[in-house]
């Protein structure tokens, strides 16, 4: 075992325990054991942050398809510590925790694919690229999750039902109607900025801005749909259960996007070839 | 010894409330030396009264206890001894303990879980350590009392929900909102359920409450006890738009506020969330509103199922509390026990011998190559330093014992100073006294 893959198992090990205590915090009520869990995940993420850093200084710098994969995962932890730093939102864990882990696991079976590196002039539009659209896939998974226990908790209390305990600890209505409007607020800005610089990007390195693509069309069908929630959070004051059934329905096409097209499909945008 | 702790009292279960008033010990408290004095059988005494009980716990001794403390009650109330009696309800022993952690835990409460008599308990032990009335027993006891009741609050749900209609539906509110300084309510028409609720609202920090009432002048003064601003009730649904909550309790026959009207003001309010509450019998608010989206209505009813529902999971916490206070009062059965001398004494004595081998383990391991003669001379050596260490203390409590006031306090003191319990002590214990000084 050499030192990366040790390195891999312990992030993957807290980034379980992570998940499992979150959990069990939330299953036994135990404050206690959520913030363990942000904890141990906090220690993962700060391996898995040297890691990347790491792998990106090395001299033999090669751009593995698994390495996209591990940079997503750290890009939806990222979101959520700065959600939990800013907004208290400790309950997100039970979305970032899993997801981070299942996608770190998940880019294992990509490391043997080599991409091959980008020119340096083009680097910087590649890296924007990226980087943005990860960003705003955190952002729209963490409004995913708080999507789902909104609308569960939101019809709950309109149709007077008893409430669980589970139900007793999330944090209030406007809370998780905050996540949505912070992650439209600010995802649809990033994912216009990623969307414009892969097209820059494309423009440079192949010549032509379009290929008519699969993943293309759909992320421009997803701009797309994203624009609109963008309106109409901002102008019509959307709120509530339809902003909420809006972005579980962006981030449902964006995982569509990522693991059908990007795996499934002839795409440029390809994981496997 | 005989000596025991008693506890004597009646309470909303067993005596109705003209009884309660006309035995009451609330007005009694400017009463020198205390209802109950300090003296004779009597060694310590306290007493708690409220509108729902009055118990006195006070530790005798002989058997005239009880009926001492009955007559000191009805003297101080001016009452025959026989009109007291019958209500009366008298525990011994650990059934007074238990007694004691069950009304302190909020179990035995007219509404279970209500926090308000830990407060009162809390004030009456002051009362009676400022009457210098209490020793070394009571104050065990108290202190013990008030953290049962923090381990039956923190690790049951018996106060966790509200119970109240007006304390419902700020709950929900809150459940809506979260932070409530960002948001505003109003009271449309007045009543007692709604100036509750005004009240709870403005404990969890709302920002600002308008009333908006028929007769302007009584809107204006209730306005003012809130610190709030009275609206004329024909701008209702302009000033609509400014508020998150609304609590309507007009005397109105018939519907006030439709869905038709509340449409425009959602508008105006690009969408943000609104909770009505009506307490109205007739309904001011019809029920059609609560298919609006971001509006939430509960009408009485609603809010009674909560109520009902909260209420009947007390009930089931209260289960578990009681298994808490049960072993408690096991707990501080133990103690009690060990206030004796001799226990004290084997204690002490076994404290130093597990200290003696402990350390002796950790010198052989030092020495190494030391065979079993070394052990031996070092044991003999060190139980021997052990045994003169403890023969001035034992003599000292052994003395004590004799005398009469002092023996408790000295065992008391000598456990705690060897910790020979076992307790964990925090650094914060105690606080109350040394502020005092």
């Amino acid at each position: 075992m050499n030192l990366s893959e040790l390195f891999s198992l312990l992030i993957i090990v807290l980034y379980a325990l992570g998940t499992l205590l979150i959990i069990a915090g939330t299953v036994l009520r135990k404050d206690q054991l959520k913030k363990l869990s942000n904890w141990s995940a906090v220690a993962g993420f700060a391996l898995h942050s040297g890691m990347l850093l790491f792998a990106m200084m090395g001299s033999d710098f090669d751009l593995s398809k698994g390495y996209y994969i591990q940079f997503l995962s750290w890009s939806l932890l990222f979101i959520y510590f700065f959600l939990w730093w800013r907004m208290r939102l400790s309950f997100l864990g039970l979305t970032a925790s899993p997801l981070a882990m299942l996608l770190f696991i998940g880019s294992f079976t990509l490391t043997t694919v080599q991409g091959k590196l980008p020119e340096e002039w083009t680097g910087m539009f590649f890296g924007l690229h990226i980087g943005t659209l990860f960003l705003s896939f955190g952002l729209l998974a963490m409004a995913f999750g708080a999507g789902l226990i909104f609308i569960r908790l939101e019809r709950k209390i309109k149709t007077k039902e008893q409430l669980t305990d589970f139900d007793k600890d999330m944090p209030a209505l406007a809370t998780f109607d905050r996540v949505n409007h912070v992650a439209v607020m600010a995802g649809f800005p990033l994912y216009t900025i990623g969307m414009a610089s892969g097209f820059i990007w494309a423009r440079l390195a192949w010549g032509r801005l379009l290929s008519a693509d699969p993943k293309e069309i759909v992320s421009i069908f997803v701009w797309f749909v994203f624009a609109w929630l963008f309106h109409q959070r901002l102008a019509a004051g959307w709120r509530g259960r339809k902003a909420a059934k809006a972005v579980i329905w962006l981030f449902a096409i964006s995982v569509f996007s990522l693991i059908g097209i990007n795996v499934f499909m002839p795409t440029h945008h390809s994981f496997i070839q | 010894m005989d000596r025991d702790i008693y506890l004597i009292g009646l309470n909303h279960k067993t005596a109705t409330v003209e009884v309660r008033e006309k035995f009451a010990l609330t007005d009694c408290k400017h009463l020198e030396p205390g209802v109950v004095p300090v003296e004779g059988c009597i060694k310590e005494a306290m007493v708690l009264s409220t509108c729902n009980r009055v118990e006195i716990i006070v530790v005798g001794e002989g058997d005239g206890v009880i009926n001492h403390v009955i007559q000191c009650w009805a003297d101080a109330r001016g009452q025959r001894v026989d009109d007291l009696e019958p209500y009366v309800y008298k525990h011994k022993g650990l059934d007074a303990v238990q007694h004691l952690f069950t009304v302190a835990s909020s179990l035995d409460s007219l509404v279970v879980g209500e926090p308000q008599i830990l407060g009162q308990l809390k004030t009456a032990y002051h009362e009676a350590v400022d009457r210098n009335a209490t020793r070394v027993i009571l104050n065990r006891l108290l202190h013990k009392a008030f953290s049962v009741a923090k381990r039956v609050r923190t690790e049951t749900g018996v106060a966790s929900s509200a119970v109240s209609i007006s304390y419902a539906a700020v709950e929900l509110a809150k459940r809506i909102f979260g932070d409530m300084s960002e948001y505003s309510a109003m009271l449309i028409g007045a009543g007692e359920m709604a100036e509750l609720a005004a009240t709870h609202l403005l404990n969890n920090g709302i920002k600002k409450i308008y009333v908006a009432n028929r007769t302007f002048e009584r809107g204006q003064l209730l306005a003012e006890q809130f610190n709030g601003e009275a609206i004329a009730f024909s701008d209702l649904f302009t000033q609509l738009e400014k508020v998150d909550i609304i609590i309507s309790s007009t005397g109105a026959h018939e519907a006030i506020i439709r869905a038709k009207d509340i449409r425009n003001v959602l508008k105006k309010r690009k969408n943000r969330p609104m909770f009505f509450i009506d307490i109205a019998v007739p309904r001011d608010i019809d029920p059609d509103v609560n298919g609006l989206d971001n509006v939430y209505l509960y009408d009485i009813d609603d809010l009674k199922e909560v109520v009902e529902e909260n209420l009947a999971q007390r009930q089931e916490e209260a289960q578990k509390a009681r298994a808490i206070v049960e072993s408690e009062t096991q707990t501080f059965s133990k103690w009690l026990r060990s206030l004796e001398l001799q226990p004290t004494i084997v204690d002490l004595v076994n404290r130093s011998e597990a200290i003696v081998e402990e350390e002796l383990i950790k010198c052989m391991k030092r020495l190494d190559g030391a065979n079993g003669d070394t052990e031996k001379v070092l044991r003999c050596a060190m139980i021997a330093v052990a045994k003169k260490m403890n023969h001035e203390p034992i003599s000292f409590l052994k003395r004590r014992h004799e005398e009469e006031e002092a023996g408790d306090r000295y065992i008391d003191i000598t456990r705690r100073m060897f910790n020979l319990d076992n307790d964990s002590v925090h650094g914060l214990a105690h606080g109350h006294r040394r502020r005092k000084n």
